[in-house]
């Protein structure tokens, strides 16, 4: 062994500097960053937690069903529990980070199924997505606790007219219903319950902003619902309706004279016609209206910033 | 020893000459250039960093969701737990007991047994714990390897992307951390120091 060393020198080893060891620690560091980071997301992204009370659940699933708003995801059913009465079920939800504001007292949230009333099939993604919780918001106090409702409400439109159509039965119009001028649909019903002696059916109606001065104090509301069949001699039979929604759901039609008279007030009363007579449909009052552009709007993108509750 | 003593390159295995390697410096093989050592550099430091940046780590492999899966809106999110017990559900006991034991005990046992060994090595005392605890991380290292099996069923399931959307949730990215973490320790763990004697550790430090 001495021999062979001698022999032949061995070869160095090179000594070279080596990177500090306390570099080793900005593993661990890291990883603790990392935790934080993910704290800090979760404590961003978490909403309140909701309590939302429905009289009946079915379809909801704990941990699954969404709550959305306008079409995106921003909650998440947690729990599903029997209140002690056994009157309702105590639905938790949390909701996203961005949703806290939805969270105010006049929030209304409903279950949104598969439905196929009036002529129009809704919720129809629902099938296959399962039912989900939809909100319409408020604007009150912060709150945690809501009362869940049974329908989809009116959506709030400010500026519509409200008019009551008394009818001597209320024949196919039903809630939703639409309000048609010149068989285009301006409103809809809102409601109807039997008038204070129980002699006619008043309808409740709204008809949006931009439309509202078509309804004068002359107009004339006609049903507009069902089929339209007309036999005439040389004509054979001749069938119309406004539309598939009107023959299904019932609507309702209006004319105003070529001579209007005064804009209708919130609350004008109105009779409501069995049927059209041919000279209401020729009438052509010249009413200036302030339409909205049709063509989509791009001046108007919306702020970066949130627009502030009313 | 004259500062001057043999050692050989465990990479090339050539054995040359190494003079005294002043602090701060690290030698390096004549011919491979690779680092030389009587025992891995930093062993214990190397080993206790690792093994806490695992530990770290854990927590969030095992609260977040591995995967979350959107199907038409059905959107669910699965941890490894709430896997195995949804396994465990469907009767699949041994799948979900092999789960369980790959993917949340063996890590756990082997963190705090690096974490035991780095910490006390340089005790006197405990020394047959010390080499009893190093037998029991060899024995589960190779069950760890399952943790690769865990990770391609995940892969697979974000193949499923075009049914639905299936994405990776916090949870596999802190998993995979843990996993190559305590693979990385036990790398640097060198079981020489188990035995060393305080000379010896003096001399190879």
């Amino acid at each position: 062994m001495n021999r062979l060393v001698a022999e032949r020198s061995l070869p160095k080893a090179v000594i070279k500097k080596a990177r500090p060891a306390w570099l080793l620690w900005l593993v661990p560091i890291g990883a603790a960053a990392l935790c934080l980071w993910f704290l800090y997301r979760d404590f961003v992204a978490t909403g309140p937690l909701i309590t939302i009370y429905f009289q009946n659940v079915s379809g909801l699933q704990a941990g699954n069903t969404q709550v959305q708003f306008r079409g995106s995801q921003i909650g998440q059913v947690k729990t599903l529990t029997l209140t002690s009465d056994l009157q309702h079920v105590k639905v938790t939800t949390r909701l996203a980070g961005s949703a806290k504001d939805l969270a105010r007292a006049g929030s209304l949230f409903w279950i949104v199924r598969p439905e196929l009333k009036m002529g129009t099939i809704s919720g129809l993604q629902t099938i296959v997505s399962g039912d989900y919780i939809d909100v319409q918001p408020g604007n009150g106090e912060p709150t945690n606790v809501f009362m869940g409702v049974e329908h989809q409400p009116l959506a709030e439109q400010p500026g519509a007219l409200s008019i009551i159509v008394r009818a001597s039965a209320l024949n196919s119009v039903q809630e939703h219903s639409p309000v048609f001028y010149r068989s285009l649909p301006v409103g809809e019903v809102t409601g109807y319950q039997l008038a204070s002696d129980g002699r006619a059916v008043m309808i409740r109606a709204r008809v949006s902003q931009e439309y509202a001065p078509l309804v004068r104090e002359n107009s004339i509301f006609w049903n507009a619902g069902g089929l339209d069949i007309h036999f005439g001699l040389f004509k054979g039979a001749e069938a119309s309706a406004i539309s598939a929604q009107s023959l299904l759901g019932g609507g309702i039609e209006f004319a105003t004279p070529s001579n209007p008279g005064a804009p209708a007030a919130n609350g004008a009363v109105f009779e409501l016609n069995e049927k059209a007579k041919d000279e209401w449909k020729n009438w052509a009052p010249s009413i200036p209206l302030h339409l909205p552009d049709q063509a989509p709007r791009t001046d108007s993108l919306p702020n970066s910033q949130p627009p502030e509750p009313k | 020893m004259g500062g001057d003593s043999l050692i050989a390159c465990e990479t090339c295995g050539l054995v040359q000459e190494l003079a005294e390697v002043p602090k701060g410096s690290a030698a390096h093989c004549a011919r491979c250039d690779f680092h030389l050592f009587h025992r891995r550099p930093n062993t214990r430091l190397r080993t206790l960093t690792f093994s806490l940046a695992a530990l770290i780590l854990y927590f969030p492999s095992n609260l977040y969701p591995i995967v979350t899966a959107e199907y038409h809106g059905i959107y669910s999110e699965t941890t490894i737990l709430q896997g195995i017990r949804t396994l465990f559900q469907d009767r699949q006991y041994v799948i979900a007991s092999l789960i369980l034991c790959t993917s949340i005990l063996s890590p756990a046992l082997k963190i705090m047994g690096l974490l035991f060994l780095s910490l006390t090595i340089e005790w006197p005392r405990w020394k047959k714990a010390r080499t009893w605890v190093y037998q029991v991380i060899r024995i589960i290292d190779p069950w760890n390897m399952l943790e690769v099996f865990l990770l391609a069923i995940c892969v697979s399931m974000i193949e499923m992307g075009q049914v639905a959307s299936v994405h990776p949730g916090r949870g596999v990215f802190s998993f995979t951390a843990v996993v190559a973490l305590t693979l990385l320790a036990t790398l640097s763990f060198d079981p020489r120091v188990l035995w060393d004697s305080p000379e010896e550790k003096k001399r190879y430090e």
